[in-house]
């Protein structure tokens, strides 16, 4: 504790002669000192420059995504079925909050929202920076917006920020038919590194799959930002547009396709109308359906469940993803079937007395009472039953399959979207592969009238029609303008065909299908009631539970000269086909030809 | 003896020499770069920080003439009640003064803020060197080193009190340089050492806010804390380093124009010099830094007297100890707190003692011949 021991001499010239060498030694060290400081700086600017430049552009550059418009979705005639339009976020930047919990309650009460569902919005950002504006709610109303714009001198922490969302205008009426949209998953957005979260994508219908077109490509913009991120400068360091999506125009009649859905409205079921001439869908449409703005937005799981759990499966197409027994409209195969080979004679009768007796097991004719002597035509008529059983007998399983598959049953359509059935036709061969068992001979008579095994879905039949209508060839139905395939000949012969269509024309003007007829135009076509159930006991369909009442289907066109559309009407446990679906193929026929419609 | 003649104003300046136009120049000249840098770091803020730092220099001119003319032997001899004074003024402050920036240590002038801490700095280097130079004498002081070390303390205690960490801080290497100067031995600057630690150690635990802590506590692992003191570490080192050799140029600074840097103004102005004049410009105004110290220790030497020579040693500890920890805390290799940069920061009454501080030490020079 004690300074150095006082030298002899305590003369002032002494001491600041000491006191400056020890100063010197100071000074010394803080030139070193002063070194180090500026080695650092050398350190810094020299050998790290280049690390701390790009960190310093990170800082400043901020590079924001210029979402691509998607494309347009129009009918044939240009009417518009989906567009974007105008949405409004809310936005809210939590450092500008005075009191969060009041400002979350004035939010609530426009919004007309529960708070604590605010609050619980808002705690997925907890670990974002405050000042960030973060997302309230989506989809405000314009009035909302309008509430919220006035509010902001006294709300500065509410921001609106207007984005696009998808519009089917139409709603379920061409769900199917559209798809919807969804965010990418991350495993999408890994595989396709142009997508972002919050970008939306194509699930299903002409959505997913035109989808690349329709994205367009996004666009980028570099902007010169401060440190809270806000653009600090007015012009652009770099700006590349967005390119819109492109529009789609489908096949599809918007009058067609709404009457459609109208005429399946609490049903269960399709309708699919096409042009026989070249394919193009006209009307599709399954019933129940679903509304795909629900899903533009942001579905939550709930909705979600609710959508994928419901009765009925209305995610489901069934024009295409599923396949039933046909029921009499495969008469239409037999009677090719028949005549093709020359095997049958058109003229040849045979009696129906209600039933008829083979491989020891009584078959009935949906005509208790029987028919009487019918040849081939009549029995086309009148769908006599007994006449198919014993013909089709004559005629063998593998007969009737082959000519079944040559009118594009048993396989797909080759329509553009995914996951369509096959259906099945049936024949010993895929009894012993698929099966395991030998073909009982007794399913060949059950084959004849469409049942069995044999199952074919709405669109199947409307091809088969098709080749009816237009003389022998298979099309290839389609839903995008321009996107027909030339028709394949069928290898039918014309006069076998012109033999059917005359008899099809007859079903409508005098048989089953005269519930279809229309004053409009002629109209052909034949009508089938599917049994869903082995039936021990003659029970009438009306008096079965819904789940095992009948199909009921039919399947037409029109003008019978000249046809230019099929109209295939498919009602799941509708019961008849003449009384269930030929009056509704007669209103599709009514629509699209354009007269007004008589009822 | 002291002849009034010789501290008559007309034969003093008939003393000024070339050291004295050095420091008074470097002094000058740092100022108008330091107005330069404010002028572009301030260019976003509404407050007009050039005009009101043009006035401070000019004010400071000012109060460095008259620091000049002052006698520095009268000053020391009044020594004990300067201090006295200062030290009451900043009691005054600490426990009743205007709050700004988390810290009770200003008093308003007409608009303008000062902090009295700035005056107590001149005012205890003034008592020290006084004290220091007595023990040299044949009747040493009474109280030895520990009343010394209680000088020095008073103050500290209360501006960290205040709490400003970075000003109680900077008297530390100015009662180093003068014990060292005066010859102060090792077993007592160790001793005295392990008090300060001990005193640090209670100043941790009884006086630091928690920010102050988090700053000290960041300093050891910046990324920890990204948008506390941390990140402006990491902004202050990418302005530094992104300025490279040459500098983005006058007023294209982007980590300070775009507000990246904290208080560009004030703390990190060198930062800005940094980013818009890179190395070439942090080595200059190093340099003049370097001038101004090199020619503050020239005054020294020449000194006839030990307080004379001491009290210009703790000036330029002061000044030296600022811009050497400034310009460390820049590049992060020291802990962020608030210490402004001699002459170059904006800031009116730290100024005024850059000022006064220079002006003594010219004074002093111009007294090289006076016997005290």
């Amino acid at each position: 504790m004690n300074l150095e021991t006082p030298g002899h001499e305590h003369s002032a010239d002494r001491v600041v002669l000491l006191m400056a060498t020890r100063l010197k030694r100071l000074a010394g060290s803080l030139a070193v000192a002063f070194f180090v400081v500026l080695s650092s700086y050398w350190y810094l600017q020299i050998v790290r420059s280049e690390h701390y430049w790009r960190l310093a552009e990170n800082n400043r550059l901020r590079v924001l995504r210029l979402e691509a418009p998607r494309g347009l979705i129009h009918d044939r005639s240009g009417h518009l079925l989906v567009e974007n339009v105008p949405s409004f976020r809310l936005l809210i930047d939590r450092s500008l909050s005075a009191d969060l919990e009041a400002s979350l309650v004035f939010a609530a009460n426009i919004l007309d929202r529960d708070e604590e569902g605010l609050k619980e919005s808002l705690r997925r950002y907890r670990g974002a920076p405050r000042d960030v504006p973060v997302l309230l709610a989506e989809e405000l109303e314009l009035n909302q917006v309008a509430l919220f714009e006035v509010a902001i001198p006294e709300h500065p922490e509410f921001e609106i920020a207007a984005t696009r969302r998808r519009l089917y205008r139409y709603g379920d009426q061409a769900a199917h038919l559209l798809g919807y949209l969804s965010e990418p998953t991350a495993a999408e957005q890994e595989r396709d590194p142009t997508l972002v979260a919050g970008d939306m994508i194509g699930r299903s219908g002409v959505e997913q799959l035109r989808d690349r077109e329709l994205r367009g490509t996004a666009g980028e913009r570099t902007v010169v930002v401060d440190s809270r991120g806000r653009i600090a400068a007015s012009e652009d360091v770099d700006r590349t547009d967005a390119r819109a999506g492109e529009s789609v125009t489908l096949t599809v009649d918007l009058g067609l396709q709404q009457e459609a859905q109208k005429l399946l409205e609490g049903k269960v079921g399709s309708i699919v109308a096409l042009d026989p001439r070249d394919g193009a869908v006209r009307a599709m449409v399954s019933s129940p359906s679903f509304d795909p703005n629900g899903f533009a937005g942001r579905l939550d799981q709930e909705d979600w469940e609710r959508i994928v759990g419901a009765p009925n499966k209305p995610l489901q197409n069934r024009a295409i993803h599923n396949a039933y027994p046909p029921g009499s409209v495969f008469k239409i195969a037999m009677a090719v079937a028949a005549l093709a080979d020359g095997l049958i004679d058109p003229k040849e009768e045979v009696y129906c007395g209600g039933s008829t007796r083979l491989y020891d097991r009584r078959w009935r004719c949906w005509q208790a009472r029987g028919h009487g002597r019918l040849d081939l035509r009549g029995a086309l008529q009148h769908s006599c039953d007994v006449y198919f059983y014993r013909q089709g007998r004559k005629m063998g399983i593998e007969r009737i399959a082959r000519y079944a598959r040559m009118l594009g049953l048993g396989r797909r359509t080759g329509i553009e979207f995914p996951a369509e059935r096959a259906g099945l036709v049936p024949d010993p061969e895929w009894s012993r592969s698929s099966r395991g068992l030998p073909w009982y001979p007794g399913e060949t008579i059950s084959v004849a009238i469409g049942q069995g095994p044999v199952l074919t879905s709405p669109l199947q039949i409307a091809v088969m029609t098709a080749a009816v209508a237009n003389g022998g060839f298979l099309v290839q139905p389609h839903v995008f303008e321009g996107g027909a395939r030339p028709p394949e000949p069928t290898g039918v012969d014309a006069d076998v065909i012109a033999f059917v269509t005359e008899a099809l024309a007859n079903v409508v003007a005098a048989g089953t299908g005269r519930t279809a007829g229309t004053p409009i135009v002629q109209v052909a076509g034949k009508t089938g009631t599917a049994q869903v159930i082995a039936q021990a006991t003659w029970t009438r369909s009306e008096d079965l539970p819904f789940e095992h009442a009948d199909h009921a289907w039919f399947t037409s066109y029109a003008p019978v000269e000249a046809p230019e559309l099929v109209v295939v009407v498919f009602v799941e446990h509708g019961g008849r086909g003449s009384e269930a679906a030929a009056p509704l193929a007669r209103r599709m026929v009514e629509t699209y030809f354009g007269s007004p419609v008589q009822t | 003896m002291v002849l009034p003649s010789r501290h008559d104003p007309r034969t003093l300046a008939r003393q000024v020499r070339p050291i004295s136009w050095q420091l008074f120049g470097s002094a000058f000249g740092l100022s108008v770069i330091g107005l330069v840098l404010i002028s572009s770091a301030s260019a976003e803020l509404t407050t007009d920080y050039v005009s009101r730092q043009s006035v401070w220099i000019v004010a400071g001119v000012l109060v460095l003439v008259a620091a000049a003319l002052v006698n520095y032997s009268v000053l020391l001899r009044h020594a004990f009640w300067i201090y006295l004074a200062s030290v009451a003024a900043v009691a005054a402050v600490t426990f009743f003064g205007h709050e700004a920036g988390g810290a009770r240590s200003w008093i308003g002038i007409g608009g303008f803020g000062g902090q009295p801490s700035d005056f107590c700095k001149i005012a205890t280097v003034l008592l020290l060197a006084r004290r220091l130079a007595g023990y040299r004498s044949p009747v040493p002081p009474r109280g030895g080193l520990w009343a010394t070390v209680a000088i020095v303390a008073v103050p500290v205690l209360l501006i960290a009190r205040q709490p400003d960490l970075g000003g109680a801080l900077m008297f530390v290497p100015v009662l180093a340089a003068m014990a060292a100067v005066t010859g102060v031995s090792v077993r007592s600057a160790l001793a005295a050492a392990a008090v300060a630690l001990a005193l640090g150690g209670a100043l941790w635990i009884f006086a630091l806010q928690d920010y102050q802590k988090d700053r000290v506590l960041s300093y050891f692992r910046p990324q920890a804390d990204p948008l506390g003191s941390g990140y402006q570490v990491r902004q202050s080192r990418i302005a530094v380093g992104s300025g490279q050799a040459l500098g983005k140029g006058p007023g294209e600074g982007t980590q300070s124009n775009l507000r990246f840097l904290p208080t560009p103004h004030t703390d990190f102005v060198f930062a800005v010099l940094a980013e818009e004049y890179g190395f070439l410009g942090v080595t200059l105004v190093l340099v003049l830094f370097l001038l101004y110290l090199g020619n503050g220790v020239r005054v020294a030497l020449a000194a006839r007297d030990p307080a004379g020579l001491l009290l210009v040693v703790g000036l330029l500890a002061f000044i030296a100890g600022h811009v050497l920890y400034n310009t460390a805390m820049v590049v992060g290799l020291l802990p962020i707190t608030g210490i402004p940069l001699p002459f170059l920061s904006y800031g009116g009454s730290f100024m005024l003692f850059c000022c006064a501080a220079t002006g003594l030490i010219i004074g002093l020079d111009l007294r090289r011949f006076v016997n005290v």
